[in-house]
């Protein structure tokens, strides 16, 4: 089997614009993301030697990325209250017991809206303006799929606390999308 | 006997709805998980409303992926990417 090998002058060319969206969609502040990438670059190659060539170079480099994102994710949570109260759920029941917003029917295919960049952007909008604690929360369990109790412990949570906060995150993004892409459609 | 069953089982939208996002962060007791199944098989609001979270969280995932072409028009500038490759080749 081919040994994978490391190409540093190419990283720039190849995965500078990739790692910065990457970064982007997960911490919210364009200079943040900055600031990530450029630290991921630096400590890959401070540690060339470290790659065994058992991983793609790409696989190696967003390694190192994600290790650094946790890392800031760590470093400024203590910033970020959990207080529920101020942000209650968006959606309603009428006197008679119907949701309000009553849900629109999308039409969509679950699979096939997956595929569609349109409503990847129109998400990465209403994303951009969920409150950092809902968006980091949200992120870490619907883009990197950590498990509930590693989320609960990372932000010393109880489980309840935690479902409260993707309900009515997701809600807020439900909603986000339906006024303004669906919608208009 | 029959009225009992009704009584467990009859939930409102507002109380079955927050079982539906749960669903997704935990497995729920059974008795939960039975009382959503057959809300759902009768409510065809709250159906659309489930499949709506199963779409959004499918384009969560896929905007996430390093591949996402969603962000397309954006890159990093200029003058930090120079900076990097800079740092690159004072390495060699």
């Amino acid at each position: 089997m081919s040994q994978e090998t490391l190409d540093p002058q190419k990283w720039v060319e190849r995965y500078a614009d990739m790692m910065y969206r990457y970064t982007l969609v997960r911490v919210k502040d364009p200079e943040a993301a900055e600031e990530l990438v450029q630290s991921a670059f630096f400590a890959a190659l401070k540690s060339q030697n470290s790659f065994a060539g058992k991983s793609s170079e790409k696989t190696w480099l967003f390694g190192i990325l994600k290790h650094k994102t946790m890392d800031y994710f760590r470093n400024s949570k203590k910033n970020i209250s959990i207080d529920l109260t101020s942000e209650e759920d968006q959606i309603h029941f009428d006197a008679s017991g119907h949701m309000v917003p009553k849900p629109g029917n999308w039409n969509l295919d679950p699979e096939k809206a997956a595929e569609n960049n349109e409503l990847a952007q129109v998400l990465a909008q209403c994303l951009s303006r969920l409150s950092d604690k809902f968006h980091r929360i949200f992120v870490l369990k619907e883009m990197d799929g950590m498990s509930s109790e590693e989320i609960c412990n990372e932000f010393n949570i109880k489980p309840t606390n935690l479902w409260v906060i993707l309900h009515r995150a997701r809600n807020q993004l439900k909603l986000c999308l339906e006024s303004n892409w669906l919608n208009t459609k | 006997m029959i009225d009992g069953m009704m009584k467990i089982f009859k939930m409102s939208c507002k109380d079955v709805y927050p079982l539906i996002s749960e669903s997704r962060d935990h497995s729920l007791p059974f008795l939960s998980r039975m009382r959503l199944k057959m809300h759902l098989a009768i409510c065809g609001l709250c159906e659309i409303y489930q499949k709506q979270l199963e779409t959004l969280c499918r384009i969560a995932r896929s905007l996430g992926k390093d591949e996402s072409k969603a962000l397309e028009k954006t890159s990093l500038k200029p003058e930090i990417k120079e900076k990097i490759q800079k740092w690159i080749e004072e390495k060699f």
